[in-house]
């Protein structure tokens, strides 16, 4: 695990006009990225980029083909295989190129990229998928959410959000926002930005209450995606508890939008995440002593009941043995 | 790709985490494979892995068998021998408590 040579992939996400090339070139200008880095840019419709983008990149695809995620998807892993092959070429010693940011178009639904990433046999070998970036704006954000069953995918498959535009936003609607979103998406990381730039983010006040988000006529009747914590036991099985989960992402896994916990196992804490059936790669966390959030795995997903998710794992923790 | 087999190599599995020395990995296969086996024998299906063969072995009653490579195969082969998909969450498989 600590050896892993592999190319890191940060996937960049959010609504259309929600600030994502805004918030990338900032980033890329101060640096956070590292020195090494090609940034491939996902337009849905053909548009000349800023030159300014490239400034902090080492390099730049743009794929104008489509959305990578449905219509450009072939562009997108061919685009992609081109970079693992030509940084295979070089020798692990020498400078390479060591991150890749993917800004996504505005309709795209990064499950559907990181899923089609881990399905491709050469990219699977090449690339970890390190974390997904969503933008979120402050000012649009409920409204799109209140109507667009895509930006709740998105913002269900973040692992880090970021909020734009909070400058232009009235404080008692950023903390309607806020609470929602913790709501859709609790376990990812929250912070702000105006144009690219850090913004400090008020403690959440305590009266905040979530904005109550209509069902969309494109979702159906399994109900609304709602966040279920499942706590394990601590001399969990890790075998079983394998069986059991790759079972329910088989059965249920195009209802479980997100699954995301860190498990105690024998060889240290291990970090655990899917994006529908999808399950990347785990990776060993360092030791930190006791963690309250240890053993806890968070399901967001519907069309069952919350509490059937943990009758279900002990049933398969202890099946009655038959013999 | 493994000359044996033919199966083109891929990254561990991410429910072969945690067995870091060969020893732990086999008994890791076999401790899956008794537990898999316990899981499927209501759904008339049988689980073996023999730690020699790459792969868990699949089969039904009336003799059928496949063998699959991971446990994301085994529950679609599982879906295909038995008929039906096995969902954890099926309301006769809980009650059955």
């Amino acid at each position: 695990m600590t050896s892993d040579t592999r190319l890191r992939l940060t996937l960049l996400g959010g609504y259309l006009g929600s600030g994502k090339t805004t918030w990338l070139r900032h980033q890329l200008h101060v640096g956070a990225f590292g020195p090494r880095v090609h940034v491939v840019v996902n337009e849905a419709a053909e548009t000349p980029v800023d030159d300014a983008l490239l400034a902090g990149a080492e390099g730049m695809t743009l794929l104008a083909g489509g959305c990578c995620c449905c219509a450009g998807r072939a562009e997108l892993i061919a685009a992609l295989r081109r970079l693992c092959d030509a940084r295979s070429r070089i020798s692990a010693e020498e400078a390479r190129l060591e991150r890749i940011v993917l800004e996504t178009s505005g309709l795209a639904d990064p499950g559907a990229i990181v899923a089609a990433i881990q399905d491709d046999p050469v990219l699977v070998n090449h690339i970890v998928v390190e974390e997904t970036v969503v933008a979120v704006d402050a000012l649009h954000a409920l409204a799109q959410l209140a109507t667009e069953p895509l930006g709740r995918r998105q913002v269900g498959a973040a692992d880090r959000m970021v909020l734009t535009k909070t400058d232009a936003c009235a404080p008692d609607a950023l903390a309607t926002l806020r609470a929602t979103l913790a709501g859709l998406n609790g376990h990812a990381t929250l912070s702000a930005a105006v144009l690219g730039v850090e913004a400090v983010l008020a403690p959440l006040p305590a009266g905040a209450r979530p904005a109550v988000l209509p069902e969309l006529a494109g979702e159906d009747a399994r109900g609304p995606i709602a966040p279920t914590q499942l706590a394990l036991p601590d001399d969990l099985d890790w075998s079983a508890f394998t069986l059991w989960l790759s079972a329910l992402l088989h059965a249920r896994g195009d209802d479980l939008v997100r699954v995301k916990g860190v498990l105690r196992t024998p060889a240290g804490r291990l970090l655990l995440q899917t994006v529908r059936k999808v399950v990347q790669s785990p990776e060993i966390l360092p030791e930190q002593g006791e963690s309250r959030s240890d053993n806890v795995i968070v399901f967001i997903g519907r069309g069952y009941r919350p509490e059937d998710l943990g009758r279900s794992m002990r049933r398969f923790l202890s099946p009655t043995r038959t013999t | 790709m493994c000359n044996a087999c033919g199966n083109p190599a891929a990254p561990g599995h991410w429910t072969e985490a945690g067995a870091a020395t060969p020893g732990d990995r086999l008994r890791a296969r076999f401790h899956r494979a008794k537990v898999l086996d316990d899981i499927l024998r209501p759904y008339g299906l049988m689980a073996h892995d023999g730690g020699v063969v790459p792969g868990i072995q699949l089969g039904t009653m009336a003799g059928a068998s496949s063998i699959v490579h991971n446990l994301s195969e085994v529950w679609a082969e599982a879906e295909r021998l038995h008929g039906a998909p096995i969902d954890p969450l099926d309301p006769r498989y809980l009650d059955d408590l």
